[in-house]
């Protein structure tokens, strides 16, 4: 009585399973190749293996990119190298040979910066030209907020002498807020970095 | 050569200055064994500070990380920091826990991982420290006293994650010690003695190692013996993603570093043992023709306790790869491996090498066969006999596993690998509960 009505439950089970009326699904049997990898437990050895790669890779630290050594960037120590399309800390570039700056102030970047955080001073300097006394715009003080700026760089593509730039310094942090506005002299010379050597 | 003997001369001055003051009975039995007892507690010490850095860098190496960098070079003053960190830290104890127990676990934990280093071959002649005819014995008991420290420290804490822990420890250890102990009987049948460098001599008399004797053996004694440990995988004693830290939660300061120094000390108790029972101890081929031979005594010692500390540490070296490989076992998990599999493999590894042994006794002088050398260190077997044993090992590796896997199958998972199989979702038409609610008896209407 109590087999005859089990098999009648696997009976409605098969024609449920038929009928699409229960979700099932026949997923395959192990085959004996697999019980015999459980047998000799070849994950496990598997496994142990990846662990054991990795380690003798970060040992003799072949090939970082391959996944095979170590990933770990020393940071303070060795720096990143960033993408080549990425803008940091703006700098006024110089005359490599007169150290004059190459700023015309045409305000150029003042007027293409979307956060108007710049802001270019000039004046004017009596100049002789041709036997003649004109005056000549200068490049006096230039501000730039950095606290504003989102680093899209259309000062840069503004500048018609390409003395503004940004570039690939990525350490701004400052302890103050005042630290963020930059004057002219701090983006010729560029921010003092602390070097880690060890 | 010369230079190299001149190097160990300083043992012989040692000696030399000794016999002014002492006679060479005090000597022997009393200033010798200090020296040892010294030398063996610095070095553990010592690798038990270093355990930690390489337990850091080997994680690290794992996980394609550098692991600590900052303190000296390669952080190799790592651990010296963090020694003076534990020492200055608050030795906190809780308000309501029972604090002559409290007090007192630490330290039970770490002697009973140091005493037995006492019975210990670490080389031939002065690397060993008490040749006691128990040793085999008196690891096992000693280490076994290791469970009461975690106990007193899970039950004094007075906190439920610490007696928690404890709980489990106890359970672990208390079912792992039974396989450990009948793992070892195998080898003690070839060595025919307790004493740890008796086994040591055998083995070195057969010039062959046990583990290849007793495979099932050495692998039982290795799983079992992680387990003692509490190391992962079988960490459960202190999960620390269930139970904080188990069993010493409520321990800071230098008392929790002695729980870490007596788990450490521990594995290299355990990979001692398992050097010396199944991988020759400081035995190793060839050493003994090209020094002791050539009448270079010390050089002989020096150099067999070098290969009995590499042995040691390519064990060590598996104790870290299988942490960092493996993950935690499940309570059931971890009382199946012990109860269901170590145990009755342990016994039938007996029964087995008993037979091995039987046979070979009985082929020995049968139709011109010679498979017994001599008895007098050990079974000592000629080539025939070691191709026979080493077969057997073999066969009875292969005969506990598909034995036990047989009857394990019946109990396995509680069947919920057929369940797992047979029930998977797919395919559900829309607008339809994905299991009805009440199923018609007969199963064609929806």
């Amino acid at each position: 009585m109590k087999s005859n009505n089990r098999r009648s439950a696997i009976k409605n089970l098969k024609s449920a399973i038929e009928n699409n009326f229960m979700p099932l699904v026949k997923v395959p049997k192990p085959k004996f190749i697999d019980k015999l990898k459980r047998f000799f437990m070849v994950d496990l050895l598997k496994g142990l293996g990846l662990t054991l790669k990795y380690n003798i890779g970060a040992v003799t630290d072949r090939d970082s990119v391959g996944g095979k050594g170590i990933y770990t960037e020393q940071y303070p120590k060795v720096r990143p190298d960033v993408a080549p399309r990425f803008h940091g800390a703006p700098r006024l570039n110089m005359d490599p040979e007169t150290h004059d700056t190459l700023c015309i102030a045409c305000n150029l970047c003042a007027i293409a910066c979307p956060e108007d955080c710049i802001d270019v001073l000039a004046m004017d300097v009596e100049i002789v030209v041709a036997g003649k006394p004109r005056k000549k715009k200068v490049l006096d003080e230039f501000i730039f907020d950095t606290s504003r700026c989102m680093f899209c760089a259309l000062c840069q593509e503004a500048c018609p002498t390409s003395c503004l730039e940004l570039t690939q310094d990525f350490e701004l942090a400052t302890y103050s807020r005042a630290g963020f506005v930059w004057n002219r002299e701090m983006l010729e010379q560029g921010r003092e970095t602390v070097k880690y050597t060890r | 050569m010369k230079s190299l003997v001149l190097v160990f001369a300083p043992i012989n001055f040692v000696d030399a200055l000794l016999l002014k003051f002492f006679s060479p009975e005090t000597i022997n039995n009393v200033v010798w064994p200090f020296i040892q007892i010294g030398l063996v507690v610095t070095l553990v010490a010592g690798w038990v500070a270093y355990a930690t850095y390489l337990e850091r860098k080997i994680s690290a190496f794992m996980q394609a990380r550098l692991g600590p960098m900052r303190v000296g070079p390669w952080g190799l003053l790592q651990p010296i920091a963090d020694a003076i960190k534990l020492l200055t830290k608050e030795d906190f104890i809780p308000d309501k826990a029972d604090r002559g127990i409290f007090f007192i676990a630490p330290y039970i934990a770490v002697a009973s991982a140091f005493i037995v280093m006492a019975v210990i071959p670490f080389a031939p002649d002065w690397g060993v420290i008490a040749d006691v005819n128990i040793g085999l014995l008196f690891v096992l008991a000693v280490s076994s006293v290791g469970v009461l420290a975690l106990i007193l420290a899970g039950w004094s804490s007075n906190s439920k994650y610490a007696l928690l822990g404890g709980l489990r420890s106890s359970a672990q250890m208390v079912s792992y010690e039974v396989a450990m102990g009948l793992s070892l009987v195998g080898a003690l049948m070839f060595s025919r003695t307790l004493s740890l460098s008796g086994m040591v001599n055998a083995q070195a008399m057969d010039s062959v190692w046990y583990v290849f004797y007793q495979p099932v053996g050495f692998l039982i004694f290795l799983v079992s013996g992680i387990a003692e440990n509490n190391r992962a995988p079988f960490d459960l004693p202190e999960a620390e993603s269930e139970l904080v830290a188990g069993f010493h939660t409520e321990y800071s300061g230098m008392r929790w570093s002695l729980f870490f120094m007596a788990e450490y000390a521990a594995m290299v108790v355990v990979s001692a043992v398992a050097v010396t029972v199944y991988l020759g101890g400081w035995y190793f081929p060839f050493v003994y023709k090209f020094t002791q031979a050539n009448g270079h005594h010390n050089l002989y010692v020096i150099v067999s306790l070098l290969v009995f500390i590499i042995k040691v540490l390519v064990v060590l070296y598996l104790y870290f790869w299988l942490r960092w490989t493996l993950p935690r076992f499940r309570y059931d998990q971890l009382m199946d491996i012990g109860w269901k599999w170590l145990i009755p493999s342990a016994l039938i590894n007996i029964v087995l090498s008993a037979l091995g042994i039987f046979l070979v006794q009985a082929v020995n002088g049968w139709r011109g066969f010679k498979t017994i050398d001599s008895m007098s260190a050990g079974l000592n077997l000629t080539a025939t006999g070691k191709a026979l044993m080493i077969a057997t090992g073999l066969i009875g590796l292969v005969i506990t596993g598909m034995l036990l896997s047989r009857i394990n199958w019946r109990s396995r998972d509680f069947n919920l690998k057929s369940q797992r199989r047979n029930i998977k979702l797919v395919n559900l038409p829309k607008g339809k509960p994905a299991v009805p609610v009440v199923a018609p008896a007969g199963g064609s209407e929806i």
